[in-house]
């Protein structure tokens, strides 16, 4: 590909299939807060309405990885093909993958505190989910920093690129392999099946599932907002150096 | 139905165990202080409360960001 066409930016627009799928989004999430909070829960000592948590605290983990996946794939085809639109789609995949990324970690601390550390004032006690969380954000924030730290454009993708091929490796084992081997509050941890130590109520599994697609869809939603905004400025910067 | 009930009593007594007996011992005696009486409430609900609150003014903060970023470009564009 000649090295003009490898920037070539498209002129991306809000269509009205978009407009037709933020809708089904802002419904659909909406169907699924009303279903949690009045569904029937499994009651669960200790828990009791905070397993409603687990159609928000849960998804937002499945959105970061997903989100991480596109990240990966965007970064692939950037170093596959150089050009700069997938670099502009890593980036801001990742900008809103790190933000369900935090969302999550936030979320599960404040669910652990009236939980795990009820009766007590610890907010984080190195429960080794929550460390291993800590350090997957850590290794995605890097990805931010790198990106920060390279001055040049067609070095800055490719790094980057590289990086975020590197960190999406990370992932299984960081979020899913690791702290299920280890002695742990959370659901899931020693080898144990994540779901079925909650013994969730059928109509709960229905609703978890509806939930994870309504934040797949938020993720999608947002992403694609901050891909056209980011192109819009690119566009902008070549026409018209900003002063 | 029984044995899961075990399952949790035993884990909850695992949770008591590994935190400190002292402040066990108060949580069982003592009635919610602080913030707590506020969270325990209702089996708990505002806990639930305040995770959608989280993920909510994530996303709003991120809205927000997003149109003045846009907004930015939407100046630039009338300059031109």
């Amino acid at each position: 590909m000649a090295l003009a066409d490898r920037d070539a930016l498209p002129a991306l627009r809000s269509t009205p299939a978009f407009r037709v799928f933020t809708v089904f989004a802002a419904v659909w999430v909406t169907v699924v807060l009303c279903l949690g909070f009045l569904g029937a829960v499994s009651a669960l000592p200790i828990l009791e309405h905070t397993a409603r948590n687990l159609y928000f605290h849960v998804p937002m983990w499945f959105t970061m990885m997903l989100g991480w996946l596109v990240v990966a794939y965007q970064s692939l085809r950037h170093l596959m093909t150089g050009r700069r639109l997938h670099d502009v789609r890593a980036e801001q995949a990742a900008h809103v993958a790190f933000l369900f990324g935090l969302l999550g970690f936030a979320t599960g601390t404040v669910w652990a505190r009236f939980t795990w550390y009820v009766g007590t004032d610890i907010w984080y006690n190195g429960d080794p989910r929550q460390v291993m969380v800590v350090v997957q954000l850590l290794i995605t924030g890097a990805y931010f920093v790198l990106r920060d730290a390279l001055r040049e454009a067609r070095q800055r993708g490719r790094l980057a690129a590289v990086y975020a091929l590197f960190a999406t490796v990370t992932m299984p084992f960081l979020m899913y392999v690791l702290p299920r081997r280890m002695e742990s509050l959370h659901p899931g941890a020693e080898g144990n099946p994540a779901f079925s130590e909650m013994d969730i109520a059928p109509e709960m599994r229905w609703v978890f599932y509806a939930a994870v697609i309504g934040f797949l869809l938020l993720f999608a939603w947002v992403y694609q907002l901050r891909v056209r905004m980011r192109v819009a400025e690119l566009r902008l910067d070549e026409r018209e150096p900003e002063a | 139905m029984q044995p899961v009930l075990d399952t949790l009593a035993a884990a909850r007594d695992t949770t008591i165990a590994l935190l400190d007996t002292a402040a066990a011992h108060a949580m069982a005696t003592q009635p919610p202080q602080g913030i707590e009486r506020v969270m325990l409430a209702e089996d708990k609900l505002p806990v639930v409360l305040a995770v959608v609150l989280l993920i909510w003014a994530g996303l709003l903060f991120f809205l927000f960001r997003t149109d003045r970023r846009l907004a930015k470009i939407e100046r630039r564009l009338d300059d031109q």
